[in-house]
């Protein structure tokens, strides 16, 4: 076998032999310590990505079961209440041939402190200019409007690439620091989502009015 | 050892499938549940679950409402009872503890701490 050595020694991989010791240096335990805590940290990369698909499997089931006869928006609310943690919503739609916003249904939020948004200024504008979501976290300080104190983020609702609204997330739960990284992930799938869901209770909305 | 039954109430359908998918994938507890409390209670009565996790704010009867009556109940009053809820504030939490429940968890529910606290009150 290339590289074995005389037979004596057992192999180099695991640590350090030490001549005339007959026993590994404490190298040889500080290097197991460290496979371990390498083998932890990759264990937790997979529970984690693994607990993220699971709540975007659920979010999805809800999404789906609310196509049924249920409410759109309460699926979303449901799903950012349980999975992400706000209660504190509003959906905004959007004309793209008009250009302007109307309030299609909130949660948790003063009616008084949305009516700025619908001029679709600072992060909203940005979010619908660009076609991209929009973080507070992520936005210079200075381009924030005095009304998006409370604000956290802007997800655009997009279907077939068309902008049909925009889901204004104000407070989170008082034991949130922050959006974290699985939270960003499911606004991401309800920016697609929620959009298709939307727009497919409207059109049975349509085909049931007289 | 029999397997363990839990009664999961929570009138959010987001979050009982949330919480089945969890416990299926990883333990092998019995998953039964209620959407509000007094579902749960009744339940609760008629199943003699190992442990209840239950939201607080439900209509018909609160988890708050629900946890005071279960333990009031000499049948139901050993039966561990974790509240798991938006409220995290201190006042709620308070509150939680004084209907007499074992344990206090906020969501968005995380689900290492979720079952790490399972085990601890019902083993593997």
């Amino acid at each position: 076998m290339i590289g074995a050595g005389n037979g004596d020694r057992p192999p180099a991989k695991a640590g350090c032999w030490i001549a005339g010791e007959g026993n590994f240096s404490a190298s040889s335990g500080t290097e197991e310590v460290r496979l371990r805590v390498q083998q932890l940290s990759l264990r937790e990369q997979m529970e984690r990505n693994h607990f993220l698909l699971v709540r975007l499997n659920a979010a999805s089931a809800r999404l789906i079961h609310s196509l049924d006869g249920g409410d759109v928006f309460d699926a979303i609310a449901e799903t950012i209440a349980n999975l992400i943690g706000s209660e504190e919503i509003a959906v905004f739609d959007y004309s793209a041939a008009k250009q302007n916003f109307s309030l299609a249904w909130s949660w948790g939020v003063e009616a008084d402190a949305l009516q700025p948004f619908l001029c679709g200024a600072g992060m909203f504008g940005r979010a619908v200019e660009q076609g991209t979501s929009q973080f507070k976290e992520r936005q210079p300080k200075a381009l924030l409007l005095p009304f998006e104190k409370k604000l956290t983020a802007c997800v655009v609702l997009k279907s077939s690439r068309e902008i049909v609204g925009v889901i204004a997330l104000f407070g989170l739960l008082p034991q949130k620091n922050g959006l974290e990284w699985a939270d960003y992930e499911l606004l991401k799938f309800l920016e697609t989502y929620a959009a298709v869901a939307i727009q497919f209770q409207r059109l049975q909305a349509r085909q049931v009015a007289p | 050892m029999s397997t363990k039954k839990i009664l999961l109430v929570d009138d959010s359908c987001t979050a009982r499938l949330v919480n089945r998918m969890i416990f299926s994938q990883k333990t092998n507890y019995v998953l039964i549940s209620a959407v509000d409390g007094k579902e749960a209670v009744e339940r609760a009565k008629r199943e003699m679950p190992d442990l209840i996790l239950m939201d607080i704010v439900m209509p018909r009867m609160t988890g708050l409402e629900a946890c005071r009556a279960l333990k009031k109940d000499k049948e139901t009053e050993k039966i561990p009872v974790i509240l798991l809820t938006t409220r995290g504030e201190e006042q709620f939490v308070q509150e939680g503890y004084a209907s007499g429940c074992s344990d206090y968890l906020t969501k968005p529910v995380n689900d290492v701490e979720l079952l790490d606290l399972l085990r601890a009150y019902l083993g593997e």
